[in-house]
């Protein structure tokens, strides 16, 4: 028998899509690494809130910076990326609330679903250009990823509950505590040391502390 | 004899370890990737007032994650990175302004010392070797006597410009300049995709000597 996989926790929300690119990258990676990944839904604006930080896209240079790195990105790790025509308004105004609460809930009663449906959400929203604030477009989602139409329903009830709106705040503040300010976070947990990583772009760095465990 | 080498600009600043970092990368692939590497030095703090960004620094997690960050991948890229203890006060208080200021007129002069001269410099900002973190006042006045120029001080702006027009808000910016397209990276942690898109092969932060072209 080999060494126990380490764990690394990937903290995440579907509104952003950074947050796309390191999931892809580490659910590809897990069969190979000797890893356990376990998603963590958390919500980004709870996030910026908790740390003071804004979204980069309120500054100009960066929303138009993020655009064409996006895109890049998208094209260079092979994820469907399209930047949605209202690229404000998805990012600052609709949100991703009830998607999270979704994902969490999901999280909570099936998380063996939790990769497909999260990946169908990041599907609408930054490939389709589609609305992922309305129930019925959660439903959708859910279902291409295999529920029921009954399962993705009971879900989604459940949404506002205590129980599942707390879950996504304890997440959250958890990002909180490893240090986030915004997401994607990858927390690495090794022998004697937890790294948190931010971005999609610390996987090579993660790559050699999985393997070199420096001191 | 082969195609013509693409250039990339690598506009910089003493001041940003991340600078140091895609510096000391791109200065090892000059040499395997078919590229004319052009060293711009460059004056961060113009780059965030004309961007209407912060350092980021001045927020606290983000000076947290900071730390880490630029001491793990200064181990990972070997770069000898050692945050000075007061590092919040280099970056806020003592500035950049004559060191960038001695590096332009050294490209405008000596642009064969600017590698290794930008180097010394960062080595005394950002690394243990240093007798002090920064520049000691009396080697900033001797210098700023010589770089007060206006040719150096304009030269200065107008490379900072440049920046800005490319879009930065921060740095190190990489411009790649392609047949077609130009296209601007912001970070250190863009080398991979660079690579991508220039057709060549990434190879890590610390290539193989032995693939040095001759």
């Amino acid at each position: 028998m080999g060494p126990v996989p380490r764990t690394l926790e990937l903290f995440y929300d579907v509104l952003s899509p950074y947050s796309w690119l390191g999931f892809e990258v580490l659910c590809r990676y897990k069969n190979i690494w000797n890893i356990s990944l376990q998603l963590r839904p958390s919500f980004i604006a709870g996030i910026m809130k908790d740390s003071g930080n804004q979204p980069p896209a309120l500054l100009p240079r960066k929303a138009q910076y993020l655009r064409n790195d996006v895109r890049l990105l998208g094209q260079y790790v092979q994820v469907p990326m399209h930047l949605p025509k209202d690229f404000f308004s998805v990012i600052l105004e609709k949100g991703s609330l009830s998607a999270m609460r979704f994902l969490t809930a999901v999280s909570m009663e099936h998380p063996e679903m939790l990769e497909k449906v999260s990946r169908e959400l990041w599907m609408r929203v930054w490939s389709r250009d589609e609305d992922i604030t309305e129930p019925q477009s959660i439903l959708a989602a859910a279902e291409k990823a295999g529920m029921s139409s009954e399962q993705a329903r009971g879900l989604l009830e459940k949404i506002s509950t205590p129980k599942v709106k707390n879950k996504l705040k304890e997440t959250t503040e958890a990002a909180c505590k490893y240090g986030a300010f915004g997401l994607p976070i990858t927390v690495a947990h090794l022998d004697n040391q937890t790294h948190m990583l931010f971005g999609s772009d610390r996987m090579e760095l993660l790559a050699h502390l999985l393997v070199f465990r420096p001191g």
